[in-house]
């Protein structure tokens, strides 16, 4: 084992450290509307002119190919300089999307898709959950019939994150009529300009509306549109997911380390009811010197996972572990912070710029949730590392 | 930059694992005194001086060895003598003649594990113990011991035999100062803490897999699986944790015992809660003497005690400011 980085990634961090101090931008993100949208567009606009676009991206697809070692640096250089979340609006596009169509699209798809989500020209959601079928995403019922060389889709689907902002969808549906469970699903792109869509937000407890309902009214979508094999959308979609699972959430794992440092900043200063300072209060203390252990031990588990990545093989499992670990003690950061602070945390407009800890308080709750609830996760772990039996 | 195990770390952890599995399998401790007596099987395949320097008659390896031993060690709740002897060794690194008997085990040692008010002493070891250790931040030492002049007290822990005595019974023989062997034994410990807590993941994991209640194995409900899960995951993180810690020490990172701090932290944690899930999951068996389940959670509660409290070792996790990303290489 070895902790040092070699020459190569040293000059890499010097060079990602130098950029991002003169790059990143001073104003914050808007909290709402299409300036959302904007900000995030024109970063990437950004960082791809400059030659930071698509780190995990093969390069013979414009990306930058960087080892797992330097997406890491790149990463933990972005928490440092705070510069903006690439959780954002490009996300689905740039670690859903784009890496889906490399490993199973057409030469035609990669070639008028890739360039655009690279640039921040086409942004794009997600279509996997549906109101019946979010933890059993093998339920899902929005159908697609095959009329010629189109699909013609019906149904709806739920928990869109961003979509009145998308140019286009990774949209699951089933097109084998009758089919169950996991056979005959399709992966597709869908337009979402196509006429017979329709997005409706869902106003969350932060008060915002980062998530959708979208619904599906006749949609015709290119039989070409169709990535991997009509019916074989299963494999498609797993293929995104175990992506996700296992370096897609590098960044916000060790973007925590931060936050737990400011924390403890926080603690430093802050006075509780009875006068004293939050650090000087052993149950509070206790909490938070076990909060920042786990934060240090996500940051080795991440390291972990990338040296034995290079053995070969997919997270699998692992990466449950991770999504499970990270997401826990997020929340019992946030809801720390939220019990530190007192009276302050009621104060909230809905506007996260202004009340950060009451959103992030809020927000943990989808974080657990989203992207495979823990309760799925611990599902994967018993499954698939432990083999216990089945429980369905 | 690589933190999992390369092919030589990995022989050393099969040797271990297989010597320890052979020789002392965990049920060894249903029979009285298990480990009494039994250091000339350490001694004999050189597991003392793994990681002293070779001039001293060790075996020149690092503390990445000494770590994955104890990780073995652990699993099979291994002879707590076997850790006080080689932080011995490495406490006398400087005094050959010293250092070599004990790599041979021609002397052996016990662990001071308290100091009470009035020169009380609490010791942890062999009856055949003739030296002590004390083990702080600060500095070691190696003592002649008297134990004829201590009492013995019956332990939870009843492969470990306990003393109680006064200072009087000690002589000091050497001090090494600085926190290195401090250090060394935060990472042994939590090493072992994390081995049994792994045990008991499998123990139960096992048990889920074959006991049937209701016409289904109860490791098809989710009131059993899900908390398996949770042990697998405070393993894990412990475990990557400890080696990012162990190789920091390693390699001399200026915040490696911020790391150990944060390794020892999280490896009680899961040596705390999984051999109590363990027991909790068993159900009825889970308590008996019979069962092998109680071994490791009396184990787990001598092994915390060691070493200082984790409320010392936090001190350092709250430090404000701490460098998010460390210059290395």
């Amino acid at each position: 084992m070895d902790l040092n980085y070699t020459e190569e990634d040293v000059a890499f961090r010097a060079r990602a450290r130098a950029w991002l101090k003169d790059n990143i931008p001073r104003e914050s993100r808007p909290p709402h509307g299409d300036a959302i949208a904007r900000f995030d567009r024109d970063w990437q606009r950004k960082l791809h002119d400059h030659g930071w676009a698509g780190l995990n991206w093969p390069r013979e697809y414009g990306g930058l190919g960087l080892s797992e070692v330097q997406q890491v640096i790149w990463y933990e250089e972005c928490a440092r300089a705070g510069a903006p979340n690439y959780i954002n609006t490009t996300y689905i596009a740039l670690m859903h999307a784009g890496p889906t169509v490399i490993a199973c699209g057409t030469e035609k798809q990669k070639k008028y898709h890739l360039p655009r989500i690279l640039s921040g020209e086409s942004l794009w959601c997600q279509g996997f959950s549906e109101p019946n079928a979010g933890s059993d995403l093998a339920s899902l019922k929005t159908t697609g019939v095959v009329e010629g060389d189109q699909l013609v889709v019906n149904g709806t689907k739920m928990w869109t994150t961003d979509g009145q902002f998308a140019d286009y969808q990774e949209l699951l549906i089933r097109t084998t009529p009758g089919s169950e469970r996991h056979k005959g699903l399709t992966w597709v792109i869908c337009d979402m300009r196509a006429p017979g869509i329709t997005v409706q937000p869902i106003r969350t407890m932060m008060g915002d509306e980062h998530v959708n309902t979208t619904f599906y009214d006749n949609v015709r979508i290119p039989l070409s549109n169709v990535v991997g094999d009509l019916g074989s959308g299963w494999k498609t979609a797993m293929s995104t997911l175990a992506f996700e699972r296992g370096t897609g959430f590098i960044g916000d794992q060790l973007a925590l380390y931060e936050r737990v440092n400011h924390a403890i900043a926080l603690a430093g200063k802050t006075r509780l009811e009875d006068g004293t300072l939050a650090i000087a209060d052993s149950g509070i203390a206790g909490r938070l010197a076990l909060i920042k252990a786990d934060t240090m031990a996500i940051r080795a588990m991440t390291l972990a996972q990338i040296s034995e990545l290079q053995q070969g093989g997919n997270p699998g499992p692992k990466g449950s572990i991770m999504k499970l670990m990270v997401t826990s003690t997020s929340k019992a950061l946030s809801h720390l912070v939220a019990e530190m602070v007192g009276w302050t945390f009621m104060e909230y407009n809905d506007n996260k710029n202004d009340h950060p800890l009451t959103y992030d308080y809020l927000w943990s709750w989808v974080y657990t949730i989203a992207g495979g609830t823990s309760e799925i996760q611990r599902e994967i772990i018993a499954d698939q590392l432990l083999e216990l039996p089945r429980a369905r | 930059m690589y933190l999992a195990l390369d092919t030589h770390e990995q022989e050393i952890a099969n040797a271990a694992a297989t010597f320890l599995g052979k020789e002392f399998p965990l049920e060894r401790l249903h029979r009285e005194h298990g480990d009494s007596r039994r250091m000339a099987e350490f001694s004999n395949l050189g597991w003392l001086g793994l990681s002293a320097p070779e001039n001293a008659g060790g075996s020149g390896l690092s503390i990445i060895e000494e770590m994955l031993f104890f990780l073995e060690m652990g699993r099979i709740a291994g002879p707590v003598g076997v850790l006080t002897q080689i932080l011995a060794v490495a406490t006398s690194q400087t005094v050959p003649i010293t250092c070599g008997r004990l790599i041979n085990g021609e002397v052996q040692v016990a662990l001071v594990v308290e100091r009470g008010p009035q020169g009380k002493i609490r010791l942890v070891g062999d009856d055949t113990a003739s030296y002590a250790l004390a083990v702080s931040p600060r500095a070691a030492a190696l003592f002649e011991l008297d134990l004829s002049a201590c009492r013995e007290v019956s332990c939870l822990d009843r492969s470990v035999k306990m003393y109680d005595g006064d200072a009087s019974a000690l002589k000091q023989v050497l001090q090494t100062e600085g926190d290195g062997v401090w250090l060394r034994a935060q990472i042994d410990v939590s090493a072992m803490m994390i081995g049994v807590a792994e045990r008991a993941l499998k123990m139960i994991v096992a048990y889920a897999k074959e006991r049937q209640t209701f016409g289904r194995p109860i490791g098809s409900y989710q009131a059993v699986r899900h908390p398996c899960a949770d042990m697998a995951v405070r393993v894990e993180v412990a475990r990557c944790q400890l080696f990012f810690a162990a190789t920091a020490f390693n390699e001399g990172q200026a915040d490696a015992a911020m790391q150990i701090d944060a390794a020892r932290l999280v490896a009680e944690r899961a040596a705390r809660e999984n051999t109590d899930s363990n027991i909790q999951l068993h159900g009825g068996i889970g308590v008996t003497d019979e069962f092998s389940a109680h071994i490791l959670l009396k184990r787990a509660n001598l092994l915390w005690r060691l070493f200082g409290s984790s409320k010392k070792n936090m001190k350092s996790l709250l430090e404000p400011g701490g460098e998010f990303v460390k210059e290395r290489g």
